[in-house]
């Protein structure tokens, strides 16, 4: 143990200086635009009956929330479609290509939206995003927009194509943490309106629609009213027709700080 | 003071929206500490003083904010108007400073490179951090939302980026690391409104270069890192940058010569990167002994006159005075007993080499060792006291060479360097007096020898340090005695800052994997909840 104790302390000092690159190299199948389209075709023919078109769960798992069921990699995933899973699920028995184009879809149900394809008008999204759709008023993007909502310009980054789409159509679907609608009223008798970004029973951190902090020690409020869940409306499945909503999705799916980087996108956009 | 904080953050009322300018980076700390050495002359000294010698006893945690997914935080806390602003490895969160309650989180996932963080800046309605793939990111300080982000270098050149950035005026100072590993070091000045890089200084010269005729064939790779944040003064718009080793680290067989400007410190013109002048303090260094630790800005009467210093605890055990101005050397002294690589500094500021004192492939006993007699540990200033505070390691190692062929970005060093099994060394928490050189007093710390925490000073009269044994500790700034200490329980590997929010005055620190804040003990009000109508 001692030993190992030396040992770390040895390398402590470089290790400021020397971190590991290291992306697990992964089959080219994940993230590429047409297998993940062909992947669905197949998801859609088979194992949508059970888990759903979407990966939204039935008989079977949901794929996209898997609370009760094991972690998935695509390792695993592959063998579960290739063999079954227990006496549940049946093999699919896939040429093995074809069972790697359903792994990505799979994949692409929950990873970042920028590392997947998408079916809209990208920027006929950003026009609806802007004007129809309203949504600049609260949220900004690269600076751009109002600062009462989250700002979304790396939101492709961080969350999948259809959690995006479930959050305009559902803005409460993740309980909208750190945004809730919030007013209170304090002891000196000042009214303060915003969105609590974070609270408890002994401080409040208030942000208002300029964006500015309040920070505040709930013994001073007197009063408080507090939204169920996002102040953003909940109406957008039917100002949106399914095609501008594809087209808003598309937009948001390519706000990233990191550039979408497949070729194959863009040569199909082109 | 006391009066100060209560009248600076009343005015504020807990509201965070008026601008940070550079006159207010000029004037930190007070009750914001908006660098990550809370000024600019590297001083890490406070005018708070609600925390003093009479009752620092009565110092208690106030909170604990748990990092999520952190490891060996080295980040140094910035607070504007109660917020305080935190980093980890491509991530930064804004924490109510009152209550270390999170406002805002924001990561890049999708960065391509994991390493530490050392912390944040702010400037205007902004903060600024750097990724690990040598990103310069801009948020919103308020809301937490990318305005936007440069790339200010390659990964694919062996570098990456840990340092908190430095802003000056309208630029926003920047290092890269990455000097073990065969690079070219660089600071850039990037545009604070936009990220473009306005200027680029190398710390290691291209061919052709002054100072390239000190280097053998490794000159296109020859290190030099710069990864702490520098200091400047405001006066004479002048950087102070140190930079690492050069390499390969241990081994100096075909890099013959002086390698220019490894291990030195460099002033710069801030408005475009051009060398004032240059010290360097190892020259042909072959243990690592990167000069990275904290250039202090201060001035003293020495002889009679009043003079312009800049004061460097070097990793290769001596505590320096220089002429900020010109770069002249002045005095060297020992920073710590166990030093048997040279006899001492010359009058041009030369070490004075001992023979055999290098590695070697059998391995040789060399002190201090490899993580030097300093390290990243924040050293601080004391005005009132006059006395330099920077935590020391009593320490040797056995240095090895390698025969092996050096390979640029192949994390080769030409060698190693291993403790002793029986000597693995001892840190001192030290004041020296830099009108002399000499040590004052020291506070000798218990501990596996495994810490990387500095000092904050205060005008309460109290030195704050973390500990070798994972605590925090207020000691007396004039005797060393100690005051207070807290049982964090974990490595520290950053250095305490203090800050002041609706007049109290706070002392902060991240631990390995949390941060936490401190504050004399007061009873807990009862909070009577109001009503709270849901709807």
């Amino acid at each position: 143990m001692r030993r190992l104790l030396i040992a770390a302390t040895l390398l402590v000092p470089l290790f400021g200086q020397h971190e590991k690159d290291g992306e697990e190299s992964k089959n080219p199948a994940i993230g590429d635009p047409k297998a993940i389209e062909a992947g669905a075709k197949i998801f859609a023919g088979g194992c949508g009956a059970c888990h759903g078109p979407d990966g939204q769960g039935g008989r079977g798992p949901n794929l996209r929330q898997r609370v009760f069921w094991h972690p998935l990699d695509p390792k695993t995933m592959y063998k579960a479609i290739q063999e079954g899973v227990g006496g549940a699920m049946p093999a699919a028995n896939l040429p093995e290509d074809q069972a790697w184009q359903v792994v990505a879809f799979v994949v692409s149900l929950t990873s970042p939206a920028i590392e997947n394809p998408v079916s809209g008008d990208v920027e006929n999204g950003r026009t609806l995003f802007i004007g129809k759709g309203g949504c600049a008023n609260c949220h900004a993007i690269n600076n751009q927009g109002g600062k009462l909502g989250p700002d979304l310009s790396n939101i492709a980054s961080v969350q999948a194509t259809l959690a995006i789409r479930e959050s305009i159509v559902d803005p409460d679907a993740d309980g909208a943490v750190g945004y809730h609608a919030v007013t209170v009223t304090l002891k000196n008798g000042k009214t303060i309106s915003g969105v609590a970004r974070n609270r408890s029973n002994y401080s409040l951190q208030l942000q208002d629609r300029t964006g500015n902090l309040h920070l505040i020690d709930m013994a001073d409020v007197t009063q408080m009213t507090l939204s169920k869940g996002s102040p953003m409306p909940k109406d957008y499945a039917k100002r949106f027709s399914p095609k501008e909503l594809d087209d808003l999705v598309a937009y948001l799916s390519r706000q990233s700080v990191r550039p979408y980087e497949k070729e194959k996108d863009k040569e199909k956009k082109n | 003071m006391t009066r100060f904080c209560f009248l600076t953050i009343a005015c504020l009322a807990s509201i965070s929206s008026a601008q940070v300018t550079f006159e207010d980076l000029k004037k930190s700390p007070g009750a914001n500490w908006l660098t990550v050495a809370g000024d600019y002359q590297g001083k890490r000294h406070s005018p708070l003083t609600q925390i003093n010698t009479s009752n620092a006893a009565n110092m208690v945690a106030k909170w604990v904010y748990r990092m999520p997914k952190a490891g060996g935080l080295r980040t140094n806390p910035i607070v504007h108007d109660g917020v305080m602003y935190v980093t980890n490895t491509n991530e930064i969160r804004a924490l109510d400073a009152a209550s270390g309650r999170l406002i805002w989180a924001y990561k890049d996932t999708r960065a391509k490179k994991e390493a530490v963080n050392r912390g944040a800046a702010i400037y205007g309605d902004r903060v600024y951090f750097v990724t690990s793939d040598v990103y310069l990111v801009a948020l919103d300080r308020r809301t937490g939302a990318v305005q936007w982000q440069h790339k200010y270098g390659k990964i694919e050149e062996g570098i990456f980026a840990s340092a908190a950035p430095l802003v000056v005026r309208d630029k926003v100072m920047v290092g890269v690391a990455g000097g073990d590993t065969g690079m070219r070091g660089y600071i850039s000045a990037l545009s604070a409104s936009t990220g473009e890089e306005l200027w680029r200084t190398y710390t290691i010269p291209a061919k052709g270069e002054k100072g390239s005729e000190s280097w053998g064939k490794y000159v296109d790779y020859g290190g030099g890192g710069t990864w702490l944040s520098g200091t400047y003064d405001p006066d004479t718009n002048t950087l102070y940058w140190t930079t690492g080793n050069p390499w390969p680290d241990f081994y100096g067989g075909d890099r013959g010569g002086d390698n220019l400007f490894s291990c030195s410190l460099l002033a710069l013109d801030a408005d475009t990167g051009k060398m004032k002048w240059y010290f360097q303090f190892t020259p042909h260094d072959v243990h690592d002994w990167d000069a990275q630790a904290w250039p202090v800005l201060v001035d003293l009467p020495l002889d009679g006159k009043m003079r312009k210093l800049v004061l460097h605890a070097n990793r290769n055990g001596f505590f320096y005075a220089l002429d900020r101005i010109t770069g002249e050397f002045i005095r060297a002294t020992k920073l710590v007993d166990k030093l048997d690589w040279a006899s001492g500094i010359d009058a041009k500021g030369r070490p004075v080499e001992l023979p055999d004192k290098g590695p070697t492939p059998s391995g040789n006993l060399v002190c201090p060792g490899v993580r030097g007699a300093t390290n990243w540990m924040s050293p601080s200033y004391n005005p009132a006291t006059g006395l330099f505070y920077v935590v020391t390691l009593e320490q040797c190692d056995i240095f090895t060479s390698s025969s092996k062929t050096p390979i640029p970005d192949k994390n080769f060093s030409g060698g190693g360097a291993g403790t002793k099994p029986k000597d693995l060394g001892q840190f001192f928490l030290r004041a020296f007096d830099p009108k002399t050189g000499k040590k004052v007093w020291e506070y000798p710390m218990t501990g596996p020898a495994e810490s990387w925490s500095g000092t904050v000073s205060t005008a309460g009269g109290i030195v704050f340090v973390g500990d070798d044994d994972g605590q925090l500790v207020g000691v007396d700034a004039r005797s060393g005695k100690h005051l207070w200490h807290f049982n964090i329980g974990e490595g520290l590997l950053a250095s305490p800052i203090t800050y002041a929010v609706n007049g109290k005055q706070y002392v902060s620190i991240a631990s390995s994997t949390a941060i936490y804040s401190f504050g004399l003990h007061e009873p807990v009000q009862a909070v009577r909840l109001p009503k709270i109508e849901l709807k």
